[in-house]
């Protein structure tokens, strides 16, 4: 028996009736009286400087309202990191990118909006452009930035331990590496987002965002507007996974139009300026090299990363530093040196996506401890299980692994998946493969400094006493973020769900730096819990003072208050309770029990409006050196996987027959969505090893910009998932919960690597593993061996 | 020039005036405040605005609202009985079929299309009756879980109806 | 995306269409699914003045069989195309080409003769057509004409097909006894995608067990139009099917193909040119099945 009444079980999602019936409002659902239709103009040229732009003719069109420029947007610069806050919200002296943004119109309608934008003029002199990180570093190269030498937007230099001298004591070491490819975020509800402006000066922006938060302190900044006469609402949000992790030019765009004219703008991205605007994988090319000792014993790992980071920074300084410190476990490893570059190119600008920069380091290195246990003729598995932290371990660069099922889930990925009797021994041309990999449950500290609490919440309960409303600012955005949080505060209450109801994705509400780096379960959900107990505090503190029995002599479980000694007689307070409720409907039963709705209206009486609040910050956290706050976090989320794979080795085709796959979430809020977080993570994971690539021509223009040619999977890609929820308790998580969204994403690209391998005996060192990469790799290894 | 459309959307007959040039998600969403139906490739190539064409599943982004002219069209605000749903949302619900929601009216659409003609599919079968369709939360195993229960659910419902 | 603006025409009869394509000449276009034309004209590669919708013309939309061969309308739809019992009992490749296009969405509106007219080499039914040795017949006000689809064809994306003219119907012979079809394409993806290859092949014995009397293989993607694999036809006339001549008839067919090998596309030329190898062989490994299987 489970010692939660709510937590634990597998409720339906409190937005399922909205999303079932169509009836959840997107962005683009919305309109406003009077609204207007905002476009953007965008370079055709990766890297141009601008000579001049003549609005005129825009202007002169009927139906144009306004039309800006950064002579009227100003030139603040801002971006992520306040580090390299390296974008303006209009280009005024050069373009860096294809489709960086020159100019915005606002008009009656989408189509004048659109042909106005087309009707400004601008005067371009090409400059020579670099797409490559090879190309970038060339003796003069162009710089995309004036400020990044050698076009080195970030480099990081970190080893712990002494990783040489380690070398020196392996029995075998080796080296390999791993290219990837720009992978989109691809959520299927582009950016748009509707601003609006007052007289008294309230800018409120709509906007499919997964940071209400960073959004709002970004448009504050560029628009020299005070941080609380701007507010930012997420309505429902059609996916995230990164790129909408921070401002984007189409919501500064909008209020700086909503700001000219007075009037809601809305603008909404197609799908081109979804690709174009990017923010999402880099390109990584990993080079590793590890030292082992002969029983498989992990000495030391030396670790070069050089990331392709396009026009801005975005969130790129975390990328690089993630791409490093993200190796440091599951696997004790004592020695460990990382050098780590991103690159500016004339590309789309990259961010963070899901599994944040950590993603292709971690297959890189997973595949080569396949190699490596082939090499010592160790089940890699075994190689996997000698290593293994468990909880309590700190990694060499101090991420405290303060709960770690790390065992338990290759365990039970190996058991489910009856590894043992097919590793190596399945027929040619069919192959099984494992990996393991972890993530943060939450940045340590926000994007800015500051000592800002991450998150507030604040539960109110209506006057009768029959609905608890949660207010968060966090971002539900299809992860399920809101039921969790509906189900923490039920717990904390000790109230059904059905009695909870919750507001989230409004500045409003308070502070959440919202849905990235895993962070919300484990912060909002601590603060939600907070405010949950205050709430009931505050009940049973007024049940005290009417009935004379001491609040530690009480709880509330399922919504009825429960009397640890002698029940007090509650005859007086019923009868109360009952001339309150003449006229009501929902007039409880004469039972002996006292419902919370009946304790909370009495303590309405007494206390007024009850509103619980809760507020999270983590706790101090390891590692005092230069970086140390890209990594750290109050938990790790973490997970085995085996993909079994069929290959046509005529065509170089791969099916994935089956994922299985177990993830330590710590406890489980709601079983049945850390499924279905593990199902999309191995989702995304399959198709940036199968397919996906975003594709540019020589002139940095997007060749596959469309959903079409950027091969997403299908329901025909997708194998069955085996998802097996692996619990530990985590000290530091509501309830003992932390992350499931982006640490299972980790294992997936180099289980595939692995099983591939099994299969048909190649190690293939790039992605996407298209049916050519692999039929050439094949191809390669043939002749190969038939030259020995 | 404006031409006359003249249609059947969930049961309700609509006579408009419109231009030749609009797609029928823009009459479904614009002029008919039907805002379930999805926009999001907008190029034929996610399936997010699926919509019912006497019976048959089309994009309503890559389809002329003339196109529709005389025929009947099913959207997702016309699959419940009132406040009743209709037994594949109940399975789409149940089942966790969505995350973000944002493709399940297609999705949503595309399954009764599906069960309309097929009421037994194999996972087989629904893979490739919804392969068109892109989700990027869910991996689709749940969806497919989804479809399979409601084919349950509809052939329960037959039974039942059939025994009154 | 918003659509261009256009006049919209929506003739009752073939006749009434051939009238509107003789008037508006090269300003129209044929309106048959949309599927590819209005996609375009969203993207601005297309912009015609005058669109005339023929999909309500029921003649256009027939299947008619006879002991000679099979003539359809060029308005089927493919999904029409992939359940037709009629289709499917003879000319199974066709089947599978049209099972194979896009999603089901895609195919409740795409039509045949739409498939054709986009002129891709990279469409499912015409290699499957080609094969079968189909006809194209079109018409205009002022005539009527029938051709080999093989000549309808000129380049990418280019057709036979004048201004004032639509496609009216496409005509297949019933295949000789003891022949056999296969059709096969490769994506990156495992459906829903436009192809990196296909091929379809079409193999006629001279009996049970005899010798290949005729044989014609069409390839996809691999140049600007469908190619026929002339040499590999060749080489497998007057030969027993079996494994090894046809991995012969791959080889030459990889020769027969022109891949362009633009950096960018979805595959590279010589991928493209091996990928004809194997679905040759496994085309007619397919064809020699049905050749001398039940069906005959």
């Amino acid at each position: 028996m489970s010692q939660y009444d709510v937590i634990g079980t597998r409720a339906p999602r409190v937005d399922a009736p909205a999303k079932a019936t169509g009836r959840a409002i997107f962005v683009d659902d919305m309109s406003m009286p009077g609204m207007l239709y905002g476009a953007l103009l965008q370079s055709p040229y990766a890297h141009a400087l601008i000579r001049g732009i003549d609005v005129s003719a825009a202007l002169k069109l009927p139906g144009v309202k306004a039309v800006v420029t950064h002579k009227e947007a100003g030139l603040v610069k801002y971006g992520v990191s306040p580090a390299r806050y390296d974008e303006t919200i209009f280009c005024y002296d050069k373009v860096r990118q294809v489709g960086d943004n020159i100019a915005a119109v606002a008009a009656v309608d989408m189509a004048t909006a659109v042909e106005a934008a087309s009707l400004i003029k601008v005067d371009y002199e090409e400059l020579p452009a670099v797409f490559t990180i090879e190309e970038a570093l060339a003796d003069g190269a162009p710089l995309v930035h004036d400020d990044y030498k050698r076009n080195i937007s970030a480099e990081v230099h970190q080893e712990f331990g002494d990783v040489e001298a380690a070398l020196k004591e392996c029995d075998l070491i080796k080296t390999t590496s791993l290219k990837s490819k720009r992978q989109d975020c691809a959520f299927i509800e582009p950016q748009g987002c509707i601003a609006t402006y007052d007289l008294s000066g309230n800018l409120t922006l709509y906007s499919s965002t997964q940071t209400t938060h960073y959004v709002q302190r970004s448009l504050a900044m560029a628009l020299g507007a005070p941080v609380g006469k701007v507010r930012v609402v997420k309505p429902y949000v059609g996916g995230g996974f990164g790129s909408k992790a921070s401002a984007s030019h189409l919501e500064m765009a909008a209020c700086l139009l909503a700001m000219q004219t007075g009037k809601p703008v809305k603008m909404i991205f197609d799908r081109e300026q979804v690709f174009l605007h990017g923010r999402a994988r880099h390109q990584f090319v990993h080079t590793m090299t590890t030292g082992v000792k002969k029983d498989g014993t992990i000495m030391a790992l030396k670790h070069e990363a050089w990331l392709n980071g396009g026009a801005y920074s975005s969130f790129g300084i975390a990328t690089v530093y993630y791409a490093g410190s993200l190796l440091g476990g599951p696997y004790k490893l004592p020695n460990m040196k990382y050098d780590g570059y991103r690159i500016a190119t004339n590309l789309p600008a990259c961010g963070a996506q899901r599994g944040h920069g950590g993603v292709i380091a971690r297959s890189c290195w997973e595949q080569q401890l396949d190699m490596i246990a082939e090499e010592l003729g160790m089940d890699p598995l075994e190689l996997r299980l000698k290593n293994i932290m468990t909880a309590g371990d700190v990694t060499c660069n101090d991420l405290d692994m303060s709960s770690l099922g790390m065992k338990e889930c290759i365990e039970v990925v190996r058991d489910a998946s009856d590894w043992k009797n097919k590793k190596g021994k399945l027929p040619q041309g069919k192959g099984i493969g494992m990996a393991c990999g972890f993530f943060v449950s939450g940045a340590g500290f926000p994007i800015y400094r500051s000592e800002t609490f991450h998150c507030t919440v604040t539960i109110k309960v209506t006057e009768d006493g029959g609905t608890a409303i949660v207010s968060t600012a966090s971002a539900e955005i299809g992860q399920g973020s809101d039921t969790t949080f509906a189900m923490i505060a039920a717990e904390g209450m000790g109230i059904p769900l059905g009695m909870v109801r919750i507001e989230s994705g409004d500045t409003d509400f308070g502070v959440d730096l919202g849905a990235y780096s895993s962070r919300q379960t484990l912060m909002t959900g601590q603060a939600t819990k907070q405010a949950a107990e205050n709430v009931k505090m505050q009940v049973l503190d007024a049940l005290s003072k009417e009935l004379h029995v001491p609040v530690e002599d009480m709880d509330i479980k399922k919504g009825y208050i429960v009397f640890k000694k002698d029940k007090p007689d509650l005859s007086a307070l019923k009868t109360r309770y009952i001339k309150e409720h003449r006229e009501w409907t929902d007039n409880p039963s004469l039972d002996d029990e006292l419902s919370f709705r009946e304790a909370s209206r009495i303590a309405f009486f007494t206390k007024g409006t009850i509103v619980g609040t809760g507020m999270y910050k983590p706790p101090e956290l390891g590692g005092k050196f230069k970086g140390a706050a890209v990594g750290t976090s109050p938990a790790y989320g973490c997970s085995a996987q085996i993909a079994e794979v069929s290959v046509d080795e005529q065509t170089g085709r791969i099916t994935i027959e089956k994922m299985t796959d177990a993830h330590d979430c710590g406890q489980a809020i709601n079983r049945t969505s850390v499924e279905a977080q593990m199902h999309g993570s191995m989702a995304m994971g399959l198709g940036e090893a199968l397919f996906e690539e975003v594709k540019f021509d020589d002139k940095g223009r997007l060749l596959n910009g469309d959903l079409a040619e950027y091969k997403m999977p299908t329901a025909l890609d997708m194998p069955p998932m085996e998802a097996l929820i692996v619990e530990s308790h985590e000290p530091n998580g509501p309830y003992g919960a932390k992350e499931v969204g982006e640490g299972n994403i980790m294992p997936t690209i180099a289980a595939v690597l692995n099983a591939v391998h099994d299969a048909i005996g190649v190690r293939i060192h790039e992605l996407p593993l298209n049916p050519e990469r692999v039929y050439l790799a094949i191809k390669e290894y043939r002749e190969k061996n038939a030259k020995q | 020039m404006k031409k006359e459309l003249k249609f059947v959307v969930n049961g309700q007959t609509y006579d408009l005036w419109i231009e030749p040039k609009t797609v029928l998600v823009q009459v479904l969403r614009d002029e008919l405040g039907l805002k379930g139906t999805k926009r999001s490739c907008d190029s034929g190539s996610c399936c997010a605005c699926t919509v019912l064409l006497n019976g048959k599943a089309v994009k309503s982004c890559s389809i002329l609202a003339l196109q529709a002219n005389g025929k009947e069209i099913l959207t997702v605000e016309g699959l419940a009985n009132g406040t009743q749903l209709h037994p594949i949302q109940e399975a789409f619900l149940d089942n966790w079929a969505f995350q973000c929601g944002f493709c399940t009216s297609g999705q949503m659409m595309a399954a009764k299309g599906l069960l309309d003609e097929n009421p037994d599919p194999a996972r087989e079968e629904i893979q490739l009756a919804m392969d068109g369709h892109l989700c990027r939360c869910t991996g689709y195993n749940m969806i497919n879980e989804a479809i399979q229960d409601a084919a349950k659910r509809l052939q329960t419902q037959e039974e039942q109806g059939g025994a009154k | 995306m918003l659509l261009p603006k256009f006049e919209f025409h929506e003739p009752k009869t073939v006749d009434e269409a051939c009238q509107m394509m003789a008037e508006y000449g090269a300003s129209a276009m044929v309106l048959a699914g949309g599927t590819d034309l209005l996609v375009n004209m969203k993207k601005k590669l297309l912009s015609p003045q005058h669109l005339i919708a023929i999909s309500r013309i029921e003649e256009l939309k027939k299947v008619d069989s006879s002991p000679f061969g099979l003539k359809i309308g060029a308005c089927l739809s493919v999904s029409d195309t992939a359940s037709s019992d009629a289709i499917g009992k003879k000319w199974g490749a066709l089947s599978a080409g049209a099972k194979a296009l896009g999603s089901p969405q895609i195919r409740n509106l795409a039509t045949i003769g739409g498939n054709l007219g986009t002129a891709s080499s990279a469409a499912d039914l015409p290699p499957s057509l080609m094969a079968y040795g189909a006809r194209v017949v079109l018409k205009s006000s002022a005539r009527e004409r029938t051709l080999p689809l093989e000549e309808f064809f000129t380049g990418s994306k280019r057709t036979t097909l004048a201004d004032d003219e639509m496609i009216y119907e496409i005509q297949i012979d019933e295949p000789a006894p003891y022949s056999g079809a296969g059709y096969e394409s490769l994506g990156v993806r495992s459906c829903q995608d436009i192809k990196i290859v296909n091929v379809a092949s079409f193999i006629t014995l001279d009996g049970p067990g005899g010798i290949i009397k005729s044989a014609r293989i069409v390839m996809g993607c691999v140049g600007p139009t469908h190619l026929r694999a002339h040499s590999a036809e060749k080489i497998l006339v007057g030969e027993k099917p079996g494994e090894a001549i046809f991995a012969r008839a791959g080889e030459l067919a990889m020769q027969d193909a022109t891949p362009r090998g633009a950096a960018f596309s979805r595959a590279s030329a010589g991928y493209k040119k091996d990928m004809v190898g194997v679905l040759t062989v496994r085309t007619l490994g397919t064809a020699w099945k049905e050749a001398t299987g039940e069906r005959n």
